[in-house]
């Protein structure tokens, strides 16, 4: 695997969809290339900061209990 | 009125799912009482159609399809506002930030502030934005996506793709604006 095929993958790395194989020859890579290496991690922070950020919000007590009242 | 036990036993499993609708339907409307208002109508339609949920399916990706189904309904009319993101070019934060000589990680990524993420990602065109919210935020599969916004797995990904770039272009202009990092400097990262 070069490195072009490498950072064509992340995106499917990052998102846990690669088959077994896929991922095994991925962290070959990764493990011999340091610079591919520290931009998967780079991809792989960028989606924790978006779901850490994203992911704060929650329904207003009164609405859950609102909807508590009109469903059950 | 007194509800069927079904109904309630119903209606309290898709509550468990509630603050992921809300999120998606905050994300989705950028407004606080349409998202409740959204939800609400989602909510209602959920048990009014409850014979066409398959029990031990994915009621969650369930739930999220009828809400961004009525929030499409709602929105059909600024269809216009979904531009493509076709055009918008490859863009690598990672590989920008080396040319501009930042760390990416702990100069960029570390010092971004969360409402800045949260308005990246609201900026985006709403068909891309649903693919974040749902594979970025609520760890979907790509599979239970495509299913959610009933469209095949290859359109999850490419969407998904596009909208990182998007996203990566917007922090870097946000990075750029605040001073997290100079552009077409050498280097410099303002020290604290």
């Amino acid at each position: 695997m070069n490195c072009n095929d490498c950072v064509e993958k992340f995106d499917r790395y990052v998102d846990r969809e690669l088959n077994n194989t896929e991922v095994l020859e991925l962290k070959l890579h990764l493990e011999g290339c340091p610079p591919c290496a520290d931009q998967y991690e780079f991809q792989a922070s960028l989606k924790r900061l978006v779901k850490v950020c994203c992911d704060k919000d929650t329904a207003p007590a009164a609405f859950r209990e609102k909807l508590r009242q009109i469903l059950l | 009125m007194a509800e069927s036990p079904a109904r309630t036993a119903f209606a309290e499993e898709a509550l468990t799912h509630l603050d992921v609708l809300y999120r998606g339907a905050l994300r989705l409307t950028r407004d606080p009482d349409q998202a409740q208002d959204l939800v609400q109508e989602a909510y209602l339609r959920a048990l009014r159609y409850q014979h066409s949920y398959q029990p031990g399916t994915n009621m969650k990706a369930w739930l999220f399809a009828i809400m961004r189904n009525l929030f499409w309904d709602r929105f059909k009319g600024s269809r216009k506002e979904d531009v493509s993101l076709d055009d918008v070019g490859e863009f690598v934060l990672y590989d920008k930030l080396r040319d501009e000589g930042a760390k990416p990680e702990a100069d960029v990524l570390d010092k971004l502030a969360a409402s800045e993420v949260v308005e990246a990602v609201e900026k985006l065109p709403p068909l891309h934005r649903e693919v974040v919210l749902l594979v970025d935020v609520e760890g979907f599969s790509y599979k239970d996506a495509a299913q959610t916004l009933g469209v095949p797995i290859g359109t999850v990904m490419s969407r998904l793709h596009r909208a990182r770039q998007q996203l990566q272009r917007s922090l870097f202009d946000y990075a750029v604006e605040s001073g997290i990092v100079h552009r077409n400097g050498t280097g410099q990262v303002p020290q604290p």
